[in-house]
This record gives structure tokens, C-alpha cells and sequence, in this order.
């Protein structure tokens, strides 16, 4: 008896709740059917619009002797195709997309308090953090694309007239070749000892297959020669920086107080994530002209 | 009680009314009258199996242009007018090399609307993978993955995956320069994969080279494989909107 009351005072509250969500509802026929038969309608126009106006492109007949330059993937695959340019194909074409779908899928996992749901960034600092990670993730990626062309090295060149003074850093290729610590011999000339061994000689390559001796198992014997200068730049540099600045980034934006709160970093961290994505698309669609040199290309010329 | 009288003639409307929403076919097709009373409304979306996708109710905030943009909706519509191109394309093209890429031609050139119906298809594509991951950015900044809707957002990220292999696939098909050597330059990212990448990629292209095998591959997953798991998820897609009590509301 003494039990009912409370179930019933709180059954009372659970219906005035119910009432008052149901004055903030509306009918889906027809405040939402309209809205959506509204803009079936308006994108069938454009759509049909856009069609008359420009045709779908078509090029000559396949020909796998003819290879065009550029060759180039679809537009929403030339982010990776950009980060091709600068790091170990394996990496650039394999490894990052499929981390980066992981830790896509994985966001709700991490911001996992349901704080700021079903509203338009809702925090007083959200729009400060998309405004913060997409400004520095989109100069820092225009900057590491610059560097590696070695547009420093260009802009030193046009302005004194003289070669860029430290060979080694016009670009990662570059230091990879000229790096004083590992001077220029090919595994033939150093087979052949017709070069000088510099103090890191060794380290371009390893015979990691003759200490892993997997033949003692039956299997094939590993081919594999760890060259460690391509692996600093082929691997490490590139997944230092991919892994390293976005933590950066968060550990200032967390000093600063600009981001605090597991939303904001999400805000920052994905904001950053779409500047990378699409800067990395408009550099790869109309900035990689013949040889993917940087320079303004478009498909249209090629018509 | 005057109200409810009924009046003692009734007039030419009501009688047009009743004739057209009263008589047995209407009832037999639909069950509810027009709907224009709030109960016939309702009706009319929980007993139409497609307008009942939706709830019959909905938070006044969703019907904002402004929450969803309705870019998981467009992106819905596009998938549906893209299945519809897609089938009047297929009455033209024999995904064989020797054949391919003049069918395209002649879609251009010979067929009535054929050049229309594959400009269609090709901007709906590339819209579909704008909308996709523009409706990803809405349901982010609008913080719609939290919970209970966890899930769904790992579902969305499947449906995004699919959405670029159907673009992707999609891409080879007019079998002409550009087709080639994108789906080249593609499937050799896959083959760079440590260990198993030149396998699969010896899969999904059916050889060292992009060729015949490669069509007949991307054909077929272009047009049966792929869209039939999309339509799949976006049904556990919309399934679990309804089961996790709408779209994501403010606490
Ligand atoms: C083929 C692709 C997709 C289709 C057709 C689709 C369709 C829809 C539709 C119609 C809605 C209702 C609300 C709205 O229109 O915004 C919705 C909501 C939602 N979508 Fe998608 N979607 C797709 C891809 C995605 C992706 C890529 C994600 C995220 C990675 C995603 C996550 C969600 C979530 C979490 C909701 C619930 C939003 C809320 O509660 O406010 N969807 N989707």
C-alpha cells in the first residue's frame, strides 16, 4: 500500500514528461514528407539540369600501352594518392586508410558521454575548435607538401641566386640520398668496394634474412635487406608526423584551454582530420600536373 | 452537440470526397482515408511499409532544415536514383573489352536520352560521395554518434566504404583512357600492401593487369554485389534510427 505512492507520484512525472514531449512533436505527414517530397523535387531539377549542361567525360578508347601523364585514381582517392608522393606506398595506400576508417568508427567509442548530442556544436569552445584544426591542419599539411618539394630550397634559389646551401634538406629524397651520415654508395659499388665507407654504411643494408633464417623452418628464406636511411624516410618520419602532430596539437590546444573536454578534442582532432582529407584532394586533383610535379593541371586539358 | 449534426445536404466537395477516398479500391490499397485529419495522417505513415521508415511523430527541432540538411536523405535519394539509372544503363552495356566502350559511345551519340541518363548517373555518383561525407560531418558536429547510437555510426562508416567501392568500380566501366588507369593506379595501392596486398589485388583485378577479367569483376560487383550490401546496411541504417528513438535530441 505505502509502495503505490511513490510508483504512482513517479508514474504521474513519467506522463507529464510524455505530455510535454508530445507538444514539442510534430506530425510526420505532413511536416516532414512535405519537407522531403520538397527537395526530392528541387534535386531532380538540378540534377536534371546539371545533366543537359555537362556531359559526363569520356577519353579515348583503353589503351594499356598508352600510359596519360598524369595517371591519376578517382578524385576521392588522390588524397592517398598524394600521400604516395611522400612516404612508403604500403603506408600511404593501405596502412593510413585503414587506420584512419578504424579510428573513424571508433569515435563514438572514445567521446563516449552523451553530452552536446542532436544540437549543432553546442559548447561555448566548439566552433573555436573546428576553426583551430582546420587552420592548422590544412597550413601544416600545405607546409610538409611545400617542404617536400623543396620550396625553401626554390625560394632560396630565386632570391640569392646560389645553390641551397645544405643539400640535404631541399627535401626528403634528398635526405635520404645526401645525408652526410650515410654517404652516396649503391649496394653494387660497396659490394665492389669502389666507394668510400662512410660511418653509417652499413645501415642501408641489413640482411635481416640471414638472421631470421625461416628456411630452418621449411619456408622460403626472407630477400630482405633493411635499408634503414628508406625506412627513417619512407616510414618512421611519415608516421612520426602523421601520429605525432595531431597529439601535439591537442596537448597545446589542452594548455591553452582551448580544448578540454573529450568533445572538444573529438571537434579539434576530426576537424583536423576533414582539412587533411580535403587539402590532400585539392592538391592531388588540380595541383599534380605531368609527373605529379606540383603545379595548376586539370582533367580538362587532356581533351 | 450541434457539431456533430450532420448537415441535411452535403455538398458537392464532400460527395467528390467520399467517392474518391471511400470506395473500395482506395480502402483496399491504402486502409485510411486522405489524410488530412490528424488520425488519418498517422495512419497513413505507420501502414505505408515505405513511409513507415518513419516514426509518426517527430521532434519539432528535425524538421529544421538546418539540423540535418537533409543530407542523409539525399544521399538515400541519390542510391535510389542512381539504381534507377543505373538499370536503364544496363540495357546498353556489354561489359566486354571489345565492346565497352563503343556501347558508351553509342549511348552518347545513338540512344534517345542515353547520353542523359549516363550524365545522371555519373553526377549522382559523384554528388552521392559528397552527401555521404557531408552527412558524416553533420552527424559529427551535431554529436548524433554518442550514445545509444554508436553502433549506427560504425554502420555509417560501412555504408561510407561502400559508397566509394561503388564509385570506385563504377569508375572502369566506360572502359576508356581515363577508367583504365585510374582503376590501375588504384588497385596498385592495394597491391602495396605488406604481405597480403599482391594477392588480393591479383583477385580483385583477375590477373597482372587491368583487362577483361578486371571488367567482368567490377561489373558485377558495380551492379549486383555492392549495391545489394548497401541496401542492406542503409536497412539496419534506418532501422536503428527508429530503435534508438529517432534522431539524437538534446538530454
Ligand atoms: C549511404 C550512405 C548513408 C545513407 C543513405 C544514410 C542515411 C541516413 C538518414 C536518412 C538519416 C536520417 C537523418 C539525416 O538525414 O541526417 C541518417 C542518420 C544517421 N546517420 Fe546516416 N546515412 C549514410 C551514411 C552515414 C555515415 C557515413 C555515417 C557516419 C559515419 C552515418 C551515421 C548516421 C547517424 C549516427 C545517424 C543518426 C543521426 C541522428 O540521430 O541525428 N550515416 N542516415
Amino acid at each position: 500500500m505505502t509502495t503505490a505512492n511513490p510508483a504512482e507520484a513517479q508514474s504521474a512525472a513519467v506522463r507529464g514528461r510524455a505530455r510535454r514531449q508530445r507538444e514539442e512533436e510534430l506530425l510526420v505527414w505532413p511536416d516532414l514528407v512535405f519537407i522531403e517530397f520538397i527537395s526530392a523535387v528541387v534535386f531532380t531539377i538540378l540534377l536534371v539540369g546539371l545533366s543537359v549542361t555537362v556531359d559526363a567525360i569520356l577519353l579515348d578508347r583503353a589503351n594499356p600501352a598508352v600510359t596519360p601523364n598524369p595517371s591519376k585514381a578517382p578524385w576521392y582517392f588522390l588524397n592517398l594518392q598524394e600521400l604516395l608522393l611522400h612516404m612508403h606506398p604500403a603506408l600511404a595506400g593501405v596502412v593510413v586508410p585503414t587506420i584512419a576508417l578504424i579510428a573513424l568508427g571508433a569515435i563514438p567509442y572514445w567521446d563516449n558521454d552523451n553530452e552536446g548530442q542532436g544540437e549543432w556544436l553546442s559548447g561555448p569552445k566548439d566552433w573555436l575548435n573546428v576553426w583551430v584544426g582546420t587552420a592548422v591542419a590544412s597550413i601544416g599539411t600545405l607546409l610538409l607538401i611545400f617542404f617536400d618539394d623543396g620550396m625553401h630550397a626554390k625560394i632560396y634559389e630565386s632570391l640569392t641566386g646560389a645553390k641551397f646551401p645544405v643539400s640535404w634538406l631541399v627535401n626528403m629524397r634528398e635526405f635520404q640520398k645526401n645525408f652526410p651520415l650515410w654517404p652516396t654508395c649503391t649496394p653494387e659499388e660497396l659490394a665492389a668496394k669502389t666507394c668510400a665507407l662512410g660511418p653509417l654504411e652499413w645501415a642501408k643494408s641489413i640482411p635481416l634474412g640471414k638472421v631470421v633464417r625461416t628456411d630452418l623452418l621449411g619456408l622460403p628464406a626472407l630477400d630482405l635487406n633493411i635499408n634503414i636511411p628508406a625506412v627513417l624516410v619512407e616510414q618512421i618520419i611519415p608516421v612520426t608526423t602523421m601520429v605525432g602532430l595531431p597529439i601535439l596539437l591537442s596537448l597545446v590546444a589542452h594548455r591553452r584551454g582551448i580544448a578540454q573536454t573529450k568533445r572538444e578534442h573529438m571537434i579539434l582532432q576530426f576537424s583536423g582530420f576533414i582539412a587533411v582529407y580535403v587539402t590532400l584532394t585539392i592538391v592531388g586533383t588540380y595541383f599534380r600536373g605531368e609527373g605529379l610535379a606540383l603545379g595548376p593541371y586539370t582533367i580538362f586539358a587532356h581533351q | 452537440m450541434a457539431s456533430t449534426e450532420r448537415p441535411t445536404r452535403r455538398s458537392m466537395g464532400d460527395r467528390l470526397y467520399d467517392a474518391i477516398f471511400s470506395n473500395r479500391v482506395w480502402r483496399s490499397i491504402f486502409r485510411s482515408g486522405y489524410p488530412n485529419t490528424p488520425r488519418n495522417q498517422m495512419l497513413a505513415v505507420a501502414t505505408n511499409v515505405f513511409l513507415h521508415l518513419h516514426p509518426t511523430r517527430i521532434h519539432r527541432t528535425h524538421v529544421k532544415i538546418t539540423h540535418t540538411f537533409c543530407l542523409g536523405g539525399l544521399s538515400f535519394f541519390l542510391f535510389l536514383g542512381l539504381t534507377i539509372s543505373g538499370v536503364l544503363l544496363m540495357f546498353y552495356y556489354v561489359p566486354s573489352v571489345e565492346r565497352a566502350y563503343e556501347d558508351i559511345l553509342r549511348l552518347d551519340t545513338d540512344v534517345r536520352f542515353g547520353q542523359l541518363m549516363r550524365n545522371m548517373h555519373r553526377w549522382m555518383a559523384h554528388g552521392m560521395v559528397l552527401t555521404v561525407l557531408m552527412h558524416m560531418m553533420r552527424v559529427f558536429y551535431t554529436g548524433a554518434y554518442k550514445p545509444p547510437r554508436e553502433f549506427n555510426w560504425v554502420i555509417g562508416v560501412v555504408l561510407l566504404v561502400l559508397t566509394l567501392l561503388l564509385s570506385f568500380t563504377g569508375y572502369l566501366l566506360p572502359w576508356d583512357q581515363l577508367a583504365l588507369w585510374a582503376i590501375t593506379v588504384g588497385t596498385n595501392m592495394v597491391g602495396s600492401a605488406p604481405l597480403l596486398g599482391e594477392p588480393n589485388r591479383f583477385v580483385l583485378v583477375g590477373g597482372f593487369q587491368v583487362g577483361q577479367n578486371a571488367l567482368i569483376r567490377f561489373y558485377t560487383l558495380h551492379v549486383i554485389g555492392l549495391p545489394l550490401m548497401a541496401a542492406v546496411f542503409m536497412t539496419v541504417h534506418f532501422w536503428r534510427i527508429r530503435r534508438d528513438g529517432g534522431l539524437a535530441k538534446p538530454l
